[in-house]
């Protein structure tokens, strides 16, 4: 008897499971650090107007962003970088249509630590460091110490920017430590005088950004397009979301106005 | 032939090393625990300003709704010179001509923004949608950080040569003889005022769900999350393990087959557990499609697959250590090989089995690795237990790492980190307390 009441339970649990499968109040976004604030922000926002929704956020690099697209294991990517061909055809292979939202426009802060004296670089200057071609801090300006070069890993999106955009060609110096998050570069530039890193705008907390070029990182300059190394923020889903289901509202909370001032009260661009 | 006094001095030094080796063990231990202990109860117990009292009321509908206007309208009264030092300077900084405005320009919106760090946004300031930016600091630790920064300003000295070395200068000198002076005497005298510190024992923080990313609130949905993925595991792999166990030990014969088994067990036992991780990744999310994204379902089998081998291994010990002649009594008595591990072996080697139970969940409820691609993410709600089988969900853990290495404001919210750290060594040990009593309960009845 016990054993019949058990086995009708656990079958009743598996059919209300397989039911919960195709629940749509939840949304599971998953990629870029960077983005990481804006997504956290905005699930906030969301779920305070819909309890009924459950929007989970994890930070795990614009790589995973775009692999969970490709493989579906995320409703929303995102990335701080725009997917690459491989990828998007690595998707189309998989019959998902990758649809870009292009959220909030970023930065890259050139950090370094406060007690630092360098106060600006050229973009030569920080392609040769990062390259191994400068090796101390006297070359450019500043003390003779020996430069620690911190750099985000091949998975992150800004890793990606600033390679696009800064050491072009060049490969980044063998000496250069490699972290896994904006975070974790944070972390490490503040308690080495000698590091220099890269972050994305919101991250620059207790740390001193460089002029590049002579122009200074903040959002002003980078909504100007006088900053020399900017990137756009994106969200990815899988085919274009339907306007009033969650997916949908969420992904496009980017348009609206509040939407816009959560992106700027982190530091971040809002979009146009 | 050692001589006697010999074997009595190597005896004693034997006993001296055991004593010592267990007062290191103890330092070791109060070392590592102290620390984790006393700054972990500060998310506990802490001196909590008005601001924290307005959050508990505004978003979590706890405290007396009177008592705060009070409390709020006296904090009112304490900050109005400060609001008044600084509108005034604004009016007047508009007026002045440009090449004197920028002289203060950059240096008055330190201040400012240090002012709406620390009693939240000023008066008639069009309302903030962060909720970090709505209220001002909730604890008095933080609050004393942020006066430091509303009344220095932190300035490197590059004079030296070399690296620059910190120096703080009172913002005061920069405004003296200006209409922001007042402003700093009277954060300085009457900070206390302003936000009201009082002892705070925030016990709800166990289970309250977190606000802005863990900036406020507690860690209710990663301590649920933990719980679930700890119990998943243990359900998953306990009846497998103890089947296993029973299978190998009774019923296997000894053959190459079953020693080879027995190899991979073991080795399964030291695989790193972030092979595990990736496994659970591959097979249940990726091949098996379990559930189509991270879930509490793929997070609690992968920790299930990694607590396995030792499961096995301690009921296979345990029962080893039934003696045979309970077995021998069984049979003799006429019951079948089942009926005898069931009523007889079983029950006798359950204490053994237990302790490799409790074991394993501990190492379950603190693995970061096995759910880092299988289940855990870094917000989302508590989860109903239906929901377990197709969402993710926040660990405590995963979320320690989180906050430390990939938050934006790791030094505002250290004391959130620190206590899911004290959290998550509670629910450990309040967990292997409750299988040690259960055991000896079992043990007890089994004795009588």
């Amino acid at each position: 008897m016990k054993k019949q009441i058990l086995i009708a339970g656990l079958m009743a649990l598996s059919l209300t499971a397989a039911q919960a499968a195709g629940d749509p109040k939840k949304i599971v976004v998953d990629g870029s650090t960077t983005v990481g604030p804006i997504a956290k922000a905005f699930a906030e926002y969301y779920m305070k107007a819909h309890p009924d929704v459950n929007i989970t956020v994890s930070e795990s690099g614009s790589g995973n962003g775009a692999k969970g697209i490709i493989n579906g294991a995320c409703d929303v990517g995102t990335l701080s970088r725009a997917m690459k061909t491989e990828e998007l055809e690595a998707a189309k292979g998989k019959k998902r249509n990758p649809v870009q939202h292009t959220i909030a426009f970023d930065g890259l802060a050139v950090v370094v630590h406060p007690s630092n004296p360098v106060q600006s670089l050229s973009k030569d200057q920080l392609r040769d460091i990062f390259t191994g071609e400068i090796k101390s801090w006297q070359e450019v300006g500043g003390p003779n110490l020996k430069i620690v070069v911190i750099s985000r890993d091949t998975n992150s999106g800004t890793y990606e920017t600033f390679h696009e955009q800064v050491t072009k060609a060049g490969r980044i110096t063998d000496r250069a430590e490699y972290v896994g998050s904006n975070g974790a570069v944070r972390q490490r530039v503040q308690s080495t005088p000698a590091a220099i890193g890269y972050v994305g705008l919101a991250f620059t907390e207790g740390l001193k950004p460089v002029t590049i070029n002579g122009i200074e990182a903040t959002p002003e300059n980078v909504l100007a397009k006088k900053y020399p190394i900017s990137r756009g923020l994106f969200m990815y889903t899988a085919g274009e979301p339907a306007a009033g289901t969650a997916l949908g509202d969420y992904v496009n909370l980017y348009k609206a106005a509040d939407g816009k001032k959560l992106v700027a009260e982190q530091g971040f661009v809002p979009v146009q | 032939m050692l001589r006697l006094g010999t074997r009595k001095l190597l005896d004693r030094s034997f006993t001296g090393m055991g004593v010592l080796s267990i007062v290191l063990l103890a330092a070791a231990l109060l070392i590592l625990l102290a620390p984790i202990c006393l700054r972990g109860i500060s998310a506990y117990v802490f001196q909590g300003t008005v601001e924290f009292r307005r959050v508990a009321l505004e978003k979590f509908q706890r405290g007396d709704r009177e008592e705060l206007k009070r409390e709020q309208a006296a904090a009112a009264r304490a900050r109005q010179p400060v609001f008044a030092a600084l509108a005034a300077f604004k009016k007047d900084l508009d007026a002045m001509p440009f090449a004197e405005r920028k002289k203060y320009k950059t240096d008055f919106a330190a201040v400012q923004d240090a002012v709406k760090d620390l009693l939240g946004p000023l008066p008639g300031e069009e309302a903030p949608l962060l909720m970090r930016s709505q209220y001002g600091q909730t604890r008095w630790d933080r609050a004393q950080v942020k006066i430091q920064q509303v009344l220095f300003a932190e300035d490197y000295d590059f004079s030296g040569g070399g690296l620059g070395r910190k120096v703080l200068k009172p913002r005061l000198e920069k405004f003296r003889g200006t209409k922001l002076e007042p402003l700093f005497a009277a954060i300085e005298k009457n900070a206390s005022e302003m936000l009201r510190p009082q002892w705070t024992f925030y016990g709800r923080f166990l289970t309250d769900a977190s606000h802005d990313a863990h900036f406020f609130g507690g860690i209710g949905p990663e301590v649920l999350g933990t719980l679930y993925l700890t119990l998943g595991a243990i359900l998953f792999a306990v009846p497998m393990g103890v089947i296993a166990a029973i299978y190998l030990v009774e019923y296997a014969r000894e053959n190459r087959l079953v020693r080879v088994l027995r190899v991979c067990i073991s080795t399964l036992a030291g695989v790193p557990s972030i092979v595990f991780g990736l496994f659970g990744l591959a097979f249940f999310i990726n091949a098996a499609h379990l559930s189509e994204n991270k879930s509490v379902l793929a997070g609690s089998l992968t920790l299930g697959l990694l607590i396995l081998p030792t499961i096995i291994r301690a009921s296979e010990e345990a029962l080893r250590a039934v003696p045979a002649t309970y077995k021998q009594a069984a049979l003799s008595l006429g019951a079948g090989q089942w009926h005898a591990v069931r009523s007889v072996i079983l029950p006798a080697a359950l204490p053994g089995i237990l302790t490799g139970v409790i074991i394993s969940m501990g190492r379950a409820a603190g693995e970061t690795a096995p759910i880092i691609f299988t289940a855990a993410v870094s917000v989302g709600k508590p989860l109903t237990l239906l929901q377990t089988f197709t969402q993710p969900t926040p660990a405590l853990p995963w979320n320690i790492y989180n906050l430390c290495s990939e938050h934006v404001a790791v030094d505002e919210i250290r004391h959130v980190q620190y206590g899911m750290v004290f959290s998550l060594v509670l629910l450990v040990l309040l967990l292997n307390l409750a299988a040690i009593i259960v055991r000896a309960r079992i043990s007890r009845k089994l004795r009588t």
